[in-house]
């Protein structure tokens, strides 16, 4: 690969943009490196990009030669309060495309009040980590097919690890699913993250909806969490998502920050 | 290409969670820096919480500022 050199002043010192590797930029000031910017594939087509720079003007410098270099669209994801990141990806162009708000969930059925949150009588839940993968994975591209055919995933909470081509179930044991006689109805993936889990997807097949199911399956959940000695998960959710905000903030959940993805089309 | 040098990177742990996305993280050697968090652990949405081991890149500017580039599990 031939690096791309940009130069421009900095103070006294020249800071050069070199681009090291298909998907990385350094900005290097007198042999240091003072800057990076990377670049990163989401499994649904989209690139998203970040840039670390200690300074405005070497993000600005890093920005205008990863934007020469790739096509658009080219998407990002900042903190919401990092008021001077997003300033800088709005002089680069970026704008505001969606806001997922972050949720603290409280674990403790006397919090929640999902204590009394059963099933309807034709549907079991299955705990985490014992449900069949042949049966979950079948729903999962159900719900999958019903997403496109609706929202589209874009619109879904993120999903950023690299999968294999088809693959969209990474680790069958972080599902709780909820089941019927003949299949897989709804699920709800957990990452067991340290002192507080989060919960990645809770999803039910349209057919089912409006049974309680996906409160159900939160309050599966949460009451085994809570029964370990956890006392809050997290959770992000699509502002545009009207359903999921009013299902976890029915059980007492609270907003704890919010992050937006920025787009350059 | 060989890679250039960054800031010195250091393992501390988070000790508060402060506004504006920002860290307090006391180092190994007891000092305490204010650290941002890298591209890569906001695009991954990783979360960083109160007591969790991190890797730390100060930044060569300013010894008391600091971006998180790494959680430890």
């Amino acid at each position: 690969m031939n690096p791309v050199h940009f130069t421009s002043g900095m103070d006294e010192h020249a800071v050069v943009i070199t681009r090291v590797a298909d998907r990385q930029w350094h900005a290097v000031e007198d042999d240091l490196t003072v800057g990076r910017g990377d670049v990163s594939h989401r499994p649904d087509g989209r690139t998203f990009l970040s840039i670390d720079a200690w300074h405005g003007a070497v993000f600005d410098q890093l920005a205008d030669a990863m934007l020469a270099d790739l096509p658009k669209p080219l998407y990002t994801v900042v903190d919401e309060t990092d008021l001077d990141l997003t300033s800088q990806w709005e002089r680069a162009g970026f704008r505001t495309r969606r806001r997922e708000w972050e949720y603290l969930v409280p674990t403790d059925p006397q919090v929640t009040g999902l204590g009394s949150a059963l099933p309807p009588s034709d549907v079991r839940i299955v705990a985490v980590g014992e449900a069949q993968e042949g049966p979950l994975r079948t729903l999962d591209r159900v719900i999958r097919d019903e997403v496109e055919a609706a929202v589209g995933w874009q619109e879904m909470p993120a999903e950023v690890l690299p999968l294999p081509a088809g693959v969209t179930v990474l680790d069958p044991s972080k599902y709780a699913v909820a089941a019927q006689s003949d299949g897989y109805v709804g699920l709800l993936r957990v990452a067991p993250v340290i002192r507080q889990p989060r919960i990645g997807l809770i999803a039910v097949r349209s057919d089912q909806h409006r049974r309680g199911i996906a409160r159900a399956l939160l309050a599966h959940v949460l009451g085994s969490l809570h029964r370990c000695g956890i006392e809050t998960a997290s959770a992000e959710v699509n502002e545009s998502n009207r359903a999921a905000m009013a299902l976890f903030e029915g059980v007492g959940a609270r907003r704890a920050g919010s992050n937006l993805e920025l787009v350059l089309r | 290409m060989a890679r250039k040098a960054g800031g010195i990177e250091v393992e501390g742990t988070v000790v508060e969670c402060l506004r504006n996305a920002t860290f307090k993280v006391e180092l190994e050697n007891g000092h305490k820096v204010l650290a941002h968090i890298s591209g890569k652990i906001r695009k991954n949405y990783i979360k960083i919480l109160p007591y969790d081991r991190v890797l730390v890149e100060l930044s060569p500017y300013d010894l008391t500022r600091g971006r998180i580039l790494y959680r430890y599990r």
